[in-house]
């Protein structure tokens, strides 16, 4: 055995520091890079957990703004409706209104004007019959004229 | 002209300090060292919450490994608890073995009584690396299986007086359990040493061709030899919290 561990160059001493060598690369990389890798990845977890939490929240929010504006549209189309039912009514009685008066004018015209002609024949048949009688005056006179 | 091929099987001492033996694969894992804990502290500064290439290509290993080690363990904190030492294992290793065969590795040394002695070696080809390695593992998983079941409980697993059978099976058990010093450290002592002896003997036959693709070859093979040993750490300590009859602890 001892033939063995000597053909080996098996020392204790030299097993022993290469023990501590492996103990302090254990410590150093423990120290210096395991635990900042954790802590890194930990934190990195953790925020993207908030991250999600968040994005969650927002997706919430955003569902119900969502049925807000989508019910505020319905109101605003319901009230325009209405707003656009009232003004039809109200021009529709406006017109009505217009004919009306229209229709009234029309016929005041045309009896003002059925007065006026019938004033105008009046006139021309006083005037014809004046006419007439100045004729006959005129005849008259004429034959008498003539007689004598 | 080649002057043969020399294998050395144990490291090379290059000199000592207060008697304490300074081998050229303690140089080589105190360099590695130096690189991880540096790559480290540097690397641990510069974390963002955006990441850049590199750190996201880490994270994702990161999340990769403790998903993985999480699902063998059924625990997420067993996970995080052991994901350190196996994690470590594999990264140790895995650089070591990467630069096994970059320039100057083997090739830069010190010529001591006509005898070159090169100032760097892999430590995986050191077996004191190895088993230093097997040591450290072999106890984590033993602590970690008494701290589970309890002492009693844990040695009720190789310690069987109940029926022969069990009697046998426990001390088959205690063997096997014993035996994972050996096959842990020969394991990787082995693959990447006689990777190394492969390249080299494929130097002597065809300079320059045909150790090229060995040595990416080798340097996959280092990948998987230390993929292996984090991961047979990763199994162990799973059947050491396992009670014997099976469940979980």
């Amino acid at each position: 055995m001892n033939q063995l561990f000597a053909a080996f160059g098996v020392n204790w001493s030299l097993i022993i520091a290469q023990a501590v060598n492996f103990g302090i690369v254990l410590i150093a990389l423990r120290y210096f890079l395991y635990k900042p890798m954790m802590t890194m990845l930990n934190k990195r977890q953790e925020l993207v957990a908030k991250s999600v939490s968040d994005a969650a929240k927002a997706e919430e929010l955003f569902a119900g703004a969502d049925a807000e504006a989508a019910s505020r549209v319905h109101a605003a189309d319901t009230e325009a409706e209405k707003i656009v039912a009232v003004a039809r009514e109200s021009a529709n009685a406006e017109k009505a209104r217009l004919l009306k008066e229209a229709e009234e004018r029309a016929v005041l015209v045309a009896k003002d004007a059925e007065a006026r002609a019938a004033e105008a024949l009046e006139r021309a048949r006083r005037e014809s019959e004046r006419d007439i009688a100045r004729l006959a005056v005129l005849a008259a006179e004429r034959v008498l004229h003539d007689q004598s | 002209m080649h002057a043969g091929i020399n294998v050395v099987l144990k490291a090379e001492q290059l000199g000592s300090v207060f008697g304490f033996p300074i081998t050229n694969s303690l140089i080589m894992a105190w360099a590695v060292m130096a690189l991880l804990i540096g790559f480290a502290y540097f690397f641990g500064r510069s974390l963002s919450m955006v990441p850049g290439k590199l750190q996201a290509g880490i994270e994702w290993a990161f999340e990769g490994a403790i998903a993985y080690m999480a699902d063998v363990l059924g625990s997420e904190a067993l996970a995080k608890r052991f994901f350190p030492l196996v994690a470590s294992i594999f990264i140790f290793v895995a650089l070591i073995n990467e630069l096994e065969f970059f320039p100057g590795v083997g090739s830069l040394g010190l010529v001591h009584a006509s005898d070159f002695l090169p100032v760097l070696r892999a430590p995986t080809t050191d077996l004191n690396f190895t088993l230093a390695l097997a040591m450290i593992s072999f106890f984590a998983i033993e602590i970690t299986g008494i701290a589970s079941l309890g002492f009693f409980k844990y040695a009720g697993k190789y310690v069987n007086l109940k029926s022969p059978i069990g009697f046998a099976v426990g001390l088959i058990e205690l063997m096997s359990n014993l035996g994972r010093l050996i096959s842990f450290s020969f394991r990787l002592f082995g693959n990447i040493f006689a990777g190394e002896v492969m390249v080299l003997v494929a130097g002597y036959f065809l300079p320059y061709v045909l150790p090229a693709p060995l040595m990416g070859f080798e340097m996959f093979i280092g990948l998987i030899q230390a993929l292996v040993f984090a991961m047979l750490t990763l199994f162990f300590i799973k059947l050491a919290i396992m009670d014997p009859h099976g469940e979980h602890a």
